[in-house]
């Protein structure tokens, strides 16, 4: 099995190569060692981290994926603690005085330097006093290619000492999996014969997970989710009404409020502060009709892997349809997509969301996943 | 109709919004005359051409939506079969492995370790 990461890999401009010659930092004497489950999501991230040979969680956060650079010529004391960059909730309260910056979109860095310093911030939100020695286990969207996984651990280097990438579906059905009704009977575990559908910010991941670690066709990625609904009620919004001013951040939280699929569910009236007046808008067929585009894309999918399961697996398959992540909130889609496949004849499906925990699931399948895993699974990141 | 109509929402879901409207201007101009010419009442024309654009939309967001999931799938096949060698051997059949039985415990390391194994295959 190999320890370092020893492959050359192509340049990748931004950040320093995850491989070089130099020693790897040797921690110092008696640093403890941490364990981190990270989900690094395009819109939220969520760490968990608990200490080997524990099952205590001793941070849990949810933290929004946006770095804040603070701009030239803020006034002393806006900012708390003249801080120069800001991340998560701290910097979007602080929009007006810094520049926004997105480390990841559609599930994959898209700003390495920014991703750096999100690594830096998710280090010290597990380990305020920076001493540990960090092993992180964290998601990749399902089929994620060998530059976006360099690109993830190059934003790691220095940061964490060892790391695993493992597709994120898997660990939803990880954390999803209740380890202490697993032998109980009648309890079905998600790992042995479950389909889950993972709609985050930037992708929508669908996994078969039947008791193997999925190959690369049992798992699909499609880059349509929270995003390209925000962007799709953002131009109906546009449309409709016209110089609404209103930001993209705005719209996905009236997005997360009222998002919903199936039928048309007006009136659908959201208030919301236009040039400094209240007004009512009506939005019902402008989310209803985003949503629904989110199920369109989903079905074929969902059907293309129900197709692949085995013929003796496939009717408990159908009754284990679990659907996580932010797109889980949608009202309704899990009794859509459940009727969508009992309208084309599957037999007796069962669709359900994840649960309130839907934002924890992926990262506490990787904090499983980190206990769980052997010294020699580990990759180390040389720097 | 329809057929103009599936191909005009293909292009404007191509970002090809000139050819998109050209044939609005021309083919479906025409081909809306020609269809409200055949249907009795005003009203009913109305109802079949709103019917006939509903039915499009759905044809083509569809079909796009399983072109998305399919191009990459045979894009891999194609490229597996054109490798050197593969004309000689057999199309194997996709064999599915059976869902672990229950009581078949498995950790989860046995887990990272077939992923490693999959992740060190070279890939087609």
């Amino acid at each position: 099995m190999p320890t370092a990461t020893v492959e050359k890999q192509p340049a990748l401009a931004g950040l320093p190569p995850s491989t070089s010659v130099t020693s790897p930092p040797r921690p110092a004497a008696k640093a403890a060692t941490l364990l981190i489950g990270l989900d690094l999501g395009t819109n939220k991230s969520c760490v968990l981290a608990g200490s080997p040979g524990s099952s205590d969680i001793t941070v849990s956060k949810v933290v929004p994926s946006v770095v804040g650079y603070v701009r030239d010529g803020i006034v002393d004391g806006i900012i708390t603690g003249n801080a120069q960059i800001l991340f998560g909730e701290e910097a979007l309260r602080q929009m007006l005085h810094v520049e926004l910056v997105a480390p990841l979109a559609e599930g994959v860095i898209a700003r390495p330097d920014a991703a750096r310093d999100f690594m830096q911030h998710i280090r010290l939100l597990a380990d305020p006093s920076g001493n540990a020695d960090i092993r992180a286990v964290v998601g990749v969207p399902a089929n994620a290619g060998e530059q976006s996984r360099e690109q993830i651990r190059r934003s790691a280097l220095g940061i964490f000492s060892r790391i695993l990438l493992i597709p994120e579906p898997f660990l939803a059905a990880l954390g999803f999996r209740d380890d202490a009704r697993v032998k109980q009977p009648g309890y079905v575990d998600p790992v042995v014969n479950s389909l889950f559908i993972d709609i985050g910010g930037g992708t929508s991941d669908l996994c078969l997970v039947q008791g193997y670690f999925p190959t690369r066709e049992d798992q699909i990625s499609i880059p349509f989710a929270g995003d390209a609904i925000d962007e799709i009620i953002f131009g109906e919004l546009n449309r409709t009404y016209p110089n609404n001013g209103l930001s993209k951040i705005t719209i996905r939280e009236i997005k997360e409020a009222n998002a919903y699929v199936g039928p048309s569910r007006k009136p659908l009236e959201v208030k919301v502060v236009i040039a400094g007046k209240g007004r009512t808008l009506e939005l019902g067929d402008a989310v209803g009709n985003a949503c629904n585009v989110l199920i369109d894309k989903i079905y074929p999918a969902l059907t293309t892997l129900i197709a692949s399961a085995s013929s003796d697996s496939v009717v408990t398959l159908l009754q284990n349809i679990i659907i996580t992540g932010g797109g889980s909130q949608i009202r309704g889609i899990d009794t859509v997509l459940q009727k969508r496949l009992a309208d084309d004849g599957y037999e007796s499906p069962k669709v359900r969301v994840a649960g309130q925990d839907f934002q924890r699931y992926v990262a506490l399948g990787a904090l499983k996943a980190a206990r769980a895993a052997r010294e020699n699974q580990w990759q180390v990141l040389l720097a | 109709m329809g057929r103009v109509y599936r191909r005009i929402c293909f292009l404007k879901a191509e970002g090809r919004n000139g050819e998109a409207r050209k044939i609005e201007d021309t083919d479906l101009v025409a081909a809306v005359a020609e269809a409200r010419g055949s249907v009795g009442t005003e009203i009913e024309a109305e109802t079949r051409l709103s019917q006939v654009k509903a039915e499009g939309e759905a044809l083509v967001t569809e079909a796009i939506a399983y072109a998305e999931v399919l191009v990459p799938m045979l894009t891999d096949r194609l490229r597996s079969l054109a490798l050197p060698g593969a004309a000689a051997a057999p199309a194997a059949p996709v064999k599915r492995r059976k869902a672990e039985a229950p009581g078949e415990s498995r950790g989860i390391a046995d887990f990272i370790d077939e992923m490693l194994a999959q992740d060190d295959k070279p890939s087609h």
